[in-house]
């Protein structure tokens, strides 16, 4: 709980201080031109501010120039590349038309079931006709015209949800004992092991491209991916071994500066080993866990080159569905405005985590030993 | 008494005892299997495939018949041709026919096949080059945001690592259409608006411009890795040294080269080392752009993954030819990330000394 109410106070700390910018620029700019006036402050300290926090709008500005550019695109439903004249700075109509697009009709299910891969449905409890099949959201009321093609975000992300949650039940529990083992315990060719986890980190994400051709030949001569088989299933198993060496390595720094001498007084009082972890590990390396639980998760959910060869059409996740739905792509094709909605819908979540949680994730890559 | 000890000593030592002292290794045995089941299975059979002749159809098609090799790894109806494939891709029909050493002796240019070595060469021009622009580009972003006068410094970083965020399919569809050869694309538009361009340019059509393109839509990609690298890194730099070298009269150059370089230089180059092995493996981007092109069969700009995927399993479905080279490509990668570790020390980065 404590993790949970640290990251909301230190973003209700990060809102506030966005909401006072203003306030505190507006005193920052009287103060200046008073100095400046009474001669306390030098003129070439004001224009070296000016230059050098233009510098850094204009940098940022170039670079983010292509997601400004797609994101106007996306709030033109009536063009989008093809048919408008060029590209504006700033678009002639905002319309959140492609978005209910995106989004597509939702309606109430007929039935709740819930299932286990290779048992099949556990239980399914029939939802009252009275409420089953309503719309809950209809995107016609917005202006779209085709619902045939609309609301593939939800039958993509469901199975990239599906794929990323089987990633994190096999994954975490294998990363977290190993990442045990290689900072509390001694073993044969335990540092051997560690420095081949290092070596890993940054080759074993797309070290399935080198190897995607073996994949692709195991994964059909194993039956993983004929028709009716669990596929998605078993690339999630793939997800999850993909993505034990980094996370264990980041893992196993993190608990590396958990005192020993907690675990000892433990053992002193009587706890058992399994006990030890349960209560004194597991909670002080929450940070740790939860930074670990983003990778394995993301693995799963933004993983693309394998995904494409080893599923099938009605298997996609949503970075499959990404590229099916782009102008690249060979097969089925939607407008461009289309795309960029579908896209930004997946992506943006995403882009506000990283943009909120900068700081955490420069100390997380840092605790991860990257400072020399 | 000395000799009990040793008595004693070597009552220990016994298989039980190595079984009890390593215990431990339980704990981190899961994990390791699971990686070894999908990471190191599929390696060892993608060498066994390249020493084959298997493709996916056809004769030899991996998917018919139930031959193995060894005993164990089943290879269909393909049979096994030891070394063929790696000396097809390395050296020229006419080299091999009159043996390659014969033929070297005589024009040692000619005996080199020119679609794989032309996509080697291709490959690590494209990482010195998108590497040392990666470096470039995050070490100056990161001086620039890191300036001592520079407002709002948080707000910009926050916005700068969003492409951390964005899916790399999308990001590189995008960066797609910015270099679309179309009157619409972005950078065409943008060029023929300002009028620096009369008509159209294709960007994708041309090898050294398609070459450009990839590298710029790298270094995109990776900014935002080196940047948290680095500004880490520079927050980090001993002020008071700093301000030792003001008082002594040091300009910002001079501070930058003997204080703020020595101080960044390991973890940067520690970033280095881990965004060129991913540079070297580059495949989506030269694949979305324009498959490797301009041309095909491999493509003039077919970095090596490229040229494996499009070989094994796109035109001719060439399993063990696409085998050996990605077996090539991972030697070259791991020679190049041994060197690098011992060279750079980086064991003593991940923390164990």
């Amino acid at each position: 709980m404590s993790l949970a109410s640290n990251i909301a106070r230190s973003l209700y700390e990060d809102l506030r201080h966005a909401a006072l910018t203003p306030y505190r620029g507006a005193k920052e700019v009287r103060y200046t031109i008073k100095g400046l006036q009474e001669g306390t402050i030098p003129p070439k300290n004001v224009a070296w501010t000016i230059v050098s926090t233009g510098a850094a709008l204009l940098v940022t500005a170039l670079l983010m120039f292509p997601i400004y550019w797609i994101t106007t695109i996306a709030l033109n439903p009536s063009g989008g590349v093809y048919t408008t004249s060029g590209v504006r700075l700033i678009p002639e109509t905002v319309s959140f038309q492609e978005f209910a697009w995106v989004i597509g009709p939702i309606t109430t299910p007929k039935a709740i079931s819930i299932g286990l891969p290779f048992i099949g449905d556990l239980v399914s409890i029939p939802v009252p006709e009275v409420i089953a099949n309503k719309y809950i959201f209809n995107p016609t009321a917005y202006g779209v015209e085709n619902t045939f093609t609309a609301g593939q975000l939800i039958s993509y992300g469901r199975n990239s949800a599906y794929i990323a949650f089987f990633t994190v039940v096999i994954g975490m529990p294998v990363i977290l004992s190993g990442a045990y083992g290689m900072s509390r315990r001694d073993f044969l060719g335990r540092k051997r092991l560690l420095y081949i986890y290092v070596l890993l980190t940054q080759v074993a994400g797309s070290l399935g491209v080198a190897l995607l051709i073996a994949l692709y030949a195991l994964f059909n001569l194993l039956g993983w991916m004929d028709p009716g088989a669990n596929t998605r299933f078993w690339l999630a198993v793939y997800y999850a071994g993909g993505a034990v060496p980094f996370n264990t390595w980041l893992l196993k720094t993190y608990m590396d500066g958990i005192p020993i001498s907690y675990e000892e007084a433990a053992i002193v009082d009587g706890a058992s080993s399994l006990r030890v972890v349960y209560e004194i590990i597991i909670p002080l390396a929450k940070a740790g866990l939860a930074t670990v639980f983003v990778f394995v998760f993301l693995a799963g959910w933004t993983e693309y080159i394998v995904a494409q060869n080893i599923l099938s059409s009605g298997q996609y996740t949503l970075p499959v569905g990404v590229y099916a739905l782009s102008p690249a792509s060979s097969g089925f094709q939607v407008a461009w405005s289309k795309f960029a909605a579908f896209s930004l819908t997946f992506a943006m979540p995403l882009m506000l985590v990283y943009f909120f949680m900068q700081r955490y994730i420069q100390q997380g890559l840092s605790f991860g030993g990257m400072e020399g | 008494m000395s000799t009990s000890n040793v008595v004693q000593k070597y009552k220990e030592v016994g298989i039980r005892s190595i079984v009890e002292d390593n215990l431990a290794a339980l704990l981190v045995l899961p994990g390791f299997l699971l990686w070894a089941l999908f990471m190191v299975v599929p390696m060892f059979y993608l060498i066994a495939l390249s020493l084959t002749n298997a493709t996916q159809s056809g004769a030899n098609s991996l998917y018919n018949g139930d031959g193995t090799l060894l005993g164990i790894l089943p290879i269909g109806n393909a049979e096994f041709v030891g070394l063929q494939n790696y000396m097809e891709l390395l050296f020229t029909d006419s080299a091999l026919e009159q043996g390659v050493i014969n033929a070297f002796m005589s024009d040692p240019i000619s005996i080199f096949e020119f679609a794989f070595w032309n996509s080697m060469l291709v490959t690590w021009l494209f990482v010195a080059v998108s590497v040392l622009g990666k470096v470039i580009l995050g070490v100056g972003l990161s001086m620039i945001l890191t300036g001592n006068r520079v407002r709002g410094k948080r707000f910009f970083r926050g916005i700068l690592i969003m492409p951390m965020g964005i899916p790399v399919i999308f990001s590189i569809v995008v960066w797609r259409s910015v270099f679309s050869s179309a009157d619409f694309g972005l950078l065409n538009n943008l060029l023929l608006r300002a009028g620096l361009i009369s008509e159209s340019i294709g960007w994708l059509q041309e090898r050294w411009l398609a070459f450009g393109a990839y590298v710029v839509t790298e270094m995109w990609l990776a900014y935002p890795f080196m940047m948290l690298i680095t500004v880490s890194a520079l927050q980090n730099v001993n002020g008071e040294l700093l301000d030792a070298a003001k008082v002594d009269g040091a300009g910002w150059f001079a501070r930058f080269w003997h204080v703020v370089l020595p101080s960044i230089k390991r973890p940067v180059l520690f970033g280095t080392i881990l965004t060129s092995a991913a540079s070297f493996q580059q495949f989506l981007v030269p694949w979305i752009f324009n498959q490797g092109g301009p041309g095909t069969d491999p493509g003039k700009n077919a970095l090596i993954l490229v040229y494996a995927y499009r070989e094994a399993l796109v035109s001719p479905s060439d399993y063990a030819l696409g085998g050996a080279i990605s077996i090539v490509m991972l030697v070259f990668l791991g020679g190049f990330m041994y060197v690098a570790v011992k060279r750079g020390n980086l064991a003593d980065e991940a923390g164990e000394t």
